[in-house]
């Protein structure tokens, strides 16, 4: 089920009125069975993997339970088998097949392509990390494992964010299962504030700006110019923030409509002052996880039940460069089996890298000074990052990023005008709404009605604007991944 | 150019008219009791049917074009285009004139469109317009998306590389105006259809948000032209990209044809000539340059009728910014402009006959 459809918001009016109405266990149950029930409206076929994965993970933690250190690693070793394993199979087998017999063809031998024909089962990259995240914490002995079945598939499988993030570790959230919050108005007003955000994100922008890359990405490389590729790589940033953060925005609110509180995810990440802060800012939950789970284990770095700080700040020595480079090529590989998801993943540790290198340098600057710079130099940055992410091959990323570099290809445009003036209003909108937000708002706060008038207007346009554009017509991009 | 800005809604006839304007009269639903001139593939099927009940075996003369050969400036009760009236003077011949026509086509829609009804009907010749304005014009419209589907089209499309482009960009899509794209096959589908029905039945609004949308999309462009001083006058730059793919449209219709035997006229389209054209002149110098070029190096046939509606055939259209005053219509012409199109058409359809 997706989150911009009627049958949605339906199926979310009828679990939270139940929700504050039920007993205990029937309230379990009822998110148990509306979690299986949202992501069976997709395609029912794969509830039996959804359910294994979560099975699995408990089954593993209860019998790690009075046991040696020995026995508690090969039980973890059983539910990350069982975990990438689905995760290999449906997601990477057919590349990893495909390039093994390109490159055996290479060799010499003559081998047929294998047609594979797997469908990749929605979220599946965000439960598994999930339940993964689970075993690995029960077994560093951050947590206790949960005895009450339902209990923990409600963690896993909580329907607001099952197939999208953001990836919520249990210590976050089984407590909220367990002890429901008092019923209050402002979990109502706050989570349908945030539903109307993330709509509004979603249909109103996203999915209008969709075209316009869709657009600009099928036109051939010769005719794109370097300005062309700017544009691109800013309006193809903006869909996938836009996007993305709506997802999370929604997810948010529809779990704050049962009193449960979910971890930011994004914080205007291209405000963000250095690729450090950038990570700080964007899909927080999937860059710590990658940070507590993959990279400080890579880098010999004693964990602790949760570390702080972005992936490149966690450590700083140079003799991590490597569990660095091999942390972000999987963090690239996780969101798709695609070559140029690995060019993105690299592309970020070598922009991580060089601000290692450069930071020390700059610290004599003055403050405004490291911020405004920062922001000039990593919001471009960050946006070309992008261009793999969204290129069909790797060849075409290169020779996007190629065009920049060449004078003569900022003589002419190759789209129509308004694919540029959006653009361009579009950043303008983003630097504005933080400025507002972030500046203007605390400075104000004794005009209250003012700022009352303000945010009922905002409201009323919005709610005005996800009416008229309300369309089940686009999926979340990340449901891909 | 209001399509551009219209990226989900440019099938929607209804926004066609919003964008014309009381000066323009879409004579699309006028002639529909004849048939003989369709938009998408929505009424085509109504065309084919026409065909071979009043038709069926005679060769066929098809029209593919843009808005200008559907709309009338300055409408009056009893006129017509020239699609009807072309359609007459061939019946005399025993020979059969089809038009098809949408809003800003591009030739990437025409070769698409071309390749679709190739397959449906014998097709002795193809009449085509080359518009500058619409080399601007990128992909092809959700209301023809259904073409892809049929395997000849398709087959026949793959022969060339803009067509093997267009189906990696559409191929895939889904018909017109399905505002559910993201549930295709899913259970969802169905729940959603459902209660959206039962919120159009309930709920004016609801029913009448395509409408809506297209009405705040045509504020947003009207803002954009008033904020940039943009009008119907405004010089209209050639977009390298997408004049790139347009002409290699052209060039695959042209094998096309001529691997099926159909002759082509290939012809520049009217244009007014009593006040300076909005375009870079050298570009538009070049671009006829080019498309003759093309036309004669591939057997076509080819008429410049860039002079044959004379100024007080042109007229005024409404203004495409706020507040502004009537513009001029560069684009569509009064009957009398259609009677001459017709007439010039004509003329050099016949002309091409051996035995004339």
């Amino acid at each position: 089920m997706i989150f911009n459809s009627l049958t949605y918001l339906l199926l979310l009016v009828i679990v939270v009125t139940l929700y504050w109405v039920l007993p205990y266990r029937a309230r379990l149950l009822l998110i148990f069975s509306a979690s299986l029930t949202f992501y069976g409206f997709w395609r029912i076929e794969f509830l039996p993997v959804l359910l294994l994965s979560t099975f699995v993970d408990w089954w593993v933690t209860q019998k790690m339970r009075g046991q040696s250190e020995r026995n508690r690693f090969y039980l973890l070793l059983i539910s990350l088998l069982v975990n990438l394993g689905l995760l290999f199979y449906f997601k990477y087998l057919i590349f990893f097949a495909d390039n093994a017999i390109g490159f055996a063809n290479l060799l010499g031998a003559e081998i047929d392509p294998i047609a594979l024909k797997i469908i990749l089962p929605l979220g599946i990259s965000f439960y598994t990390f999930q339940t993964i995240s689970y075993t690995v914490d029960v077994y560093r002995r951050f947590i206790e494992p949960e005895r009450d079945f339902v209990l923990y598939a409600c963690y896993v499988t909580f329907f607001p964010q099952l197939v999208a993030g953001p990836v919520l570790r249990a210590a976050e959230v089984i407590h909220q299962f367990a002890n429901r919050a008092a019923f209050s108005s402002e979990h109502l007003f706050v989570g349908l504030r945030r539903i109307l955000y993330g709509l509004f994100l979603k249909v109103v922008l996203a999915d209008n700006i969709a075209p316009l890359v869709d657009a600009g990405y099928s036109m051939p490389l010769e005719n794109m110019s370097a300005l062309d590729v700017w544009t691109l790589a800013f309006l193809f940033g903006f869909q996938i923030y836009f996007d993305f953060s709506a997802y999370s925005h929604i997810a948010i609110g529809s779990a704050r409509l049962m009193g449960i509180n979910f971890p930011e995810n994004f914080n205007f990440p291209y405000l963000a002052s250095s690729p450090k802060d950038f990570w700080r800012r964007w899909h927080i939950s999937l860059s710590s996880w990658i940070r507590d789970y993959l990279y400080l284990p890579l880098a010999g770095v004693k964990v602790h039940d949760r570390s702080t700080g972005g992936l490149s700040a966690a450590t700083a020595e140079r003799k991590h460069t490597k569990s660095l480079f091999l942390s972000w090529a999987i963090m690239g590989l996780w969101h798709g089996a695609n070559w140029t998801f690995l060019l993105w993943g690299i592309f970020h540790a070598v922009v991580i890298s060089v601000y290692r290198f450069t930071e020390p340098r700059t610290r004599s600057l003055g403050k405004q000074i490291r911020w405004w710079g920062g922001v000039a130099i990593t919001l471009p940055v960050m946006m070309l990052a992008w261009v793999p992410f969204r290129a069909e091959s790797v060849v075409y990323a290169f020779v996007m990023w190629e065009k920049i570099f060449e004078p003569s290809a900022y003589l002419w445009l190759g789209m129509r005008e308004n694919t540029y003036l959006i653009t361009a209003l579009i950043l303008f909108g983003v630097f504005f709404t933080y400025a507002v937000k972030e500046k203007i708002m605390p400075k104000v706060q004794t005009f209250r009605f003012g700022i009352a008038l303000a945010n009922i207007s905002a409201v009323a346009v919005m709610t005005v604007l996800v009416i008229i554009f309300l369309r089940p017509i686009n999926q979340f991009i990340y449901f891909q991944f | 150019m209001l399509y551009e800005i219209l990226p989900i809604e440019h099938d929607a006839k209804h926004f066609e008219d919003l964008a014309l304007g009381k000066e323009n009269t879409n004579m699309l639903e006028k002639v529909s009791n004849l048939r003989v001139h369709c938009g998408d593939l929505s009424d085509v099927v109504e065309c084919l049917q026409n065909y071979e009940k009043t038709g069926s075996g005679l060769p066929v003369l098809l029209w593919l074009g843009n808005s200008q050969v559907h709309v009338i400036n300055q409408f009056k009760p009893g006129e017509e285009t020239a699609a009807p009236e072309l359609h007459r003077k061939f019946q005399v011949t025993n020979e059969y004139f089809l038009t098809l026509s949408q809003p800003n086509a591009s030739l990437q829609e025409h070769y698409l469109l071309f390749a679709y009804l190739l397959n449906r009907l014998p097709i002795k010749e193809l009449v085509l317009p080359v518009v500058f304005d619409d080399m601007r014009e990128d992909g092809i419209r959700t209301s023809l998306i259904d073409a892809f589907k049929d395997q000849k089209t398709a087959d026949s499309l793959r022969s060339s590389e803009i067509g093997r482009i267009l189906i990696a960009n559409h191929g895939d899509q889904d018909a017109a105006g399905n505002d559910m794209t993201a549930l295709q096959d899913t259970f969802q589908e169905h729940s959603e259809m459902v209660l959206n029905s039962i919120l159009e039945e309930a709920w004016s609004v609801w029913a009448a948000r395509p409408t809506l949308r297209g009405k705040l999309l045509r504020s947003l462009y009207l803002l954009r032209n008033w904020a940039f001083g943009i009008n119907a006058s405004s010089i209209r730059k050639m977009i390298p990209g997408r004049y790139a793919k347009n002409r290699d449209a052209l060039l695959a219709i042209l094998n096309l044809a001529a691997q099926r035997q159909v002759k082509v006229l290939v012809y520049i389209p009217p244009l007014r000539n009593d006040v300076k054209v909005p375009y870079d002149i050298h570009e538009y110098a070049s671009f006829k340059s080019e498309m003759t070029s093309i036309a004669r190096e591939n057997h076509a046939f080819f008429v410049d009728l860039e002079n044959v509606v004379p100024a007080k055939f042109w007229g005024p259209k409404d203004s495409t910014t706020i507040g502004g005053g009537q513009e001029l219509d560069f684009m569509h012409f009064q009957a009398g402009g259609h009677r001459l199109l017709a007439r010039a058409l004509y003329n050099e359809l016949r002309a091409q006959e051996p035995s004339q």
